[in-house]
């Protein structure tokens, strides 16, 4: 592989949080790479940093050292808004839950993101009556949020995350809040996109059977990683 | 979205909407009693008193007597009317009135009777009898309390007494032909009119005028007017109702800030109710306002999102307002509110009339407006702010 199919590179990435007079270390000289079309999957245990390099990695937070990297692009030369335009052009965004607008549709909901990138509406609507269709939610367009499942609503984001063609999508436990039948099926669309359109994502999870689910592995320990393995393939 | 967000908290929306028309609706119902009050009395001190503009002769201002008089009056009424600026001149000259039981010092005023119905309305204010009549010069026309004073009625003979130019004494009989309604201050205590005939003849007076009132073209403004009539009157001293009556005039306009203070005080209010409700609803939503940040909004998206809540409250109200505003601005216009006793009296030496009228004006419905506008933008944008520029992390970990 190139070092041009390198998406997201992490070099030596420390976050200190200061909680009053105590110093918290949640990152502490971590370093990763991810490449075009893998699927990776960060775990470890609880507060060992996983939610902090997601973020870090999502432009949402600075790190106290080191550089993050997407697409060969140093997140700390660009300006607030080269920032903001990164993560509606080049990052999608999967949170936990709750995290549709709930004033708009699923099919509202699921263009958002192309919306702000002023695509035309045919375009957005082809876009996202195929991305629906794969993901099974023809007939759902309409519905508000609250009339949705946890794992219909899930769907919805992950299709507004992966809708204008990210270069990776980033997913903080994206089946924390759903049962292990929704979980399966999530799992299911996520390796199908990252399959047969090269969606790159990096999810964390603490569940085991995502972690069979993923190509890669990454172990999270103290900020650091601890060691990682490839799955199956 | 923002259309939708409006609706999501259905009652607050509903409250702060409702809120906001009620204000702006009295405001504007407010703006057209105090600005219909304001034009009535101009209107009133212009018409029946002062007109826009008077020349003087430059020693009348020390020593009103007959003597400062301004000898080429008729020759500045011919230029005046050549330029079609409505004029008339007045003669002005001190006396004493008795009637059977009771005298008072008067100011008399001698008339062009057909003239001065181009500048003045004075001629409609006749509560008794009638006004002046060139073909009756025993006839004259007295203020309202001078006649209580006098104790006089049309049809009376009062009795005048003065100083001719000639300095030999003065002295007539006349028949009171009307009694004025209330004026001004002056006019009711001691004016008496009399036909410019009549003035001439009984203080040997025979050419001449005292002053010469003037009414400016509606297209022209008052100070332009002013400098015109400067031009065609060298030598005189020419003033406007704003110089002749400083206090007056300082007074309307005090009166229109002290109106637009009050549009803020109520408006303030207002202004507090929409910031604790776009507060709470952006505190509600913060997540929201995080998640948005995340995928890439700008802060000036989101700052045009919660701007738009706000505009389509009170564009809402704003409408709703006007629709009630309507019925009851034309009510005020056209019934009006019923002075009762105070109708007719002068408040700061001129008259009100006995009903008072709201006025209709394009400035009734825009100053309310424009006050409510900007302090709905106040008092939105730091709520808009806060959503703007929230950081995503802590917002989307907000719970
Ligand atoms: N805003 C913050 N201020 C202070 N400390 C923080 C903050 N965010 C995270 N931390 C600390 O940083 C460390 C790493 O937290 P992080 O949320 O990244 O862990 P995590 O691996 O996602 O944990 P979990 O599996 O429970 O989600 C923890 O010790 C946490 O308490
Ligand atoms: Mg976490």
């Amino acid at each position: 592989m190139s070092p041009s199919d390198v998406v997201v590179s992490v070099e030596n990435v420390t976050k200190t949080y200061q909680q009053g007079r105590v110093a918290v270390h949640a990152l502490r000289g971590l370093d990763l790479e991810v490449r075009a079309g893998e699927l990776t999957a960060l775990y470890g245990p609880s507060g060992s940093g996983k939610t902090t390099l997601l973020n870090v990695v999502g432009a949402l937070d600075h790190p106290t050292a080191g550089r993050v990297l997407i697409e060969g692009r140093d997140l700390g030369t660009l300006s607030r808004r080269e920032l903001s335009h990164l993560r509606r052009d080049r990052i999608g965004f999967v949170f936990q839950a709750y995290n549709l607008i709930p004033v708009l549709t699923a099919y509202e909901n699921a263009e958002t993101v192309m919306a702000l990138q002023g695509v035309p509406a045919p375009a957005r609507r082809a876009r996202i009556g195929e991305l629906f269709a794969e993901m099974g939610l023809e007939g759902m367009e309409d519905r508000r949020p609250d009339e949705l499942s946890g794992g219909q609503q899930q769907r919805v984001a992950i299709a507004r995350a992966i809708a204008a063609g990210p270069a990776v999508v980033l997913a903080d436990e994206p089946t924390a809040n759903v049962d292990s039948e929704t979980a399966e099926k999530l799992l299911d669309i996520m390796e199908k996109l990252n399959s047969e359109r090269g969606v790159t994502f990096i999810f964390s999870t603490h569940d085991p059977r995502v972690m069979e689910r993923a190509r890669r592995l990454v172990r999270i320990v103290d900020g650091r990683v601890d060691g990682e393995r490839g799955n199956g393939a | 979205m923002a259309w939708r967000n409006v609706w999501r908290n259905r009652r607050r929306s509903l409250v702060t909407v409702a809120a906001t028309t009620l204000a702006f609706t009295v405001m504007i119902l407010y703006s057209s009693l105090v600005q219909g009050y304001l034009r009535t009395m101009e209107r009133n001190l212009l018409d029946l008193e002062l007109g826009d503009v008077q020349i003087h002769d430059p020693r009348y201002q020390d020593d009103p007597s007959l003597y400062s008089s301004i000898d080429d009056a008729s020759e500045l009424l011919a230029r005046f009317d050549a330029r079609g600026y409505p004029a008339s001149a007045r003669l002005l000259g001190f006396g004493l009135a008795a009637a059977a039981d009771a005298s008072a010092g008067v100011q008399i005023q001698g008339i062009d009777v057909a003239r001065d119905r181009r500048v003045s309305r004075i001629d409609e204010r006749v509560r008794a009898g009638s006004w002046l009549d060139p073909d009756a010069p025993k006839g004259v026309v007295v203020g309202s309390k001078l006649a209580r004073t006098l104790v006089v009625k049309p049809g009376d003979e009062i009795i005048l007494l003065s100083q001719a130019s000639d300095g030999s004494m003065a002295n007539d009989v006349y028949t009171v032909r009307g009694v004025l309604l209330g004026v001004s201050e002056g006019v009711d205590r001691a004016g008496v009119f009399m036909t410019e005939e009549a003035f001439r003849q009984f203080f040997s007076f025979p050419t001449g005028a005292h002053e010469i009132m003037l009414r400016r073209p509606a297209d022209m403004s008052l100070d332009a007017f002013a400098a015109a009539v400067r031009d065609l009157a060298p030598g005189e001293r020419v003033e406007t109702w704003r110089e002749l009556q400083p206090t007056l005039a300082s007074l309307f306009e005090s009166a229109r800030g002290l109106m637009v203070m009050v549009f803020l005080i109520v408006y303030v209010a207002i202004g507090i109710l929409i910031l604790n409700a776009m507060l709470m609803a952006v505190f509600e939503r913060i997540r929201e306002f995080g998640v948005l940040k995340a995928i890439g909004f700008e802060p000036r998206q989101v700052l045009l999102v919660i701007f738009g809540e706000c505009a389509i409250q009170t564009g809402l109200a704003i409408l709703v307002g006007l629709a009630l505003a309507v019925p009851g601005l034309w009510y005020l216009a056209h019934v009006g509110i019923n002075m009762g006793k105070l109708g007719g009296m002068a408040m700061m030496g001129v008259v009100l009339d006995p009903t008072w009228r709201g006025l209709i004006a394009p400035d009734v419905f825009t100053m309310p407006l424009m006050t409510l506008v900007i302090i709905v933008a106040v008092a939105a944008s730091y709520p808009a702010a806060r959503a703007a520029w929230i950081s995503p992390i802590r917002a989307i970990q907000h719970r």
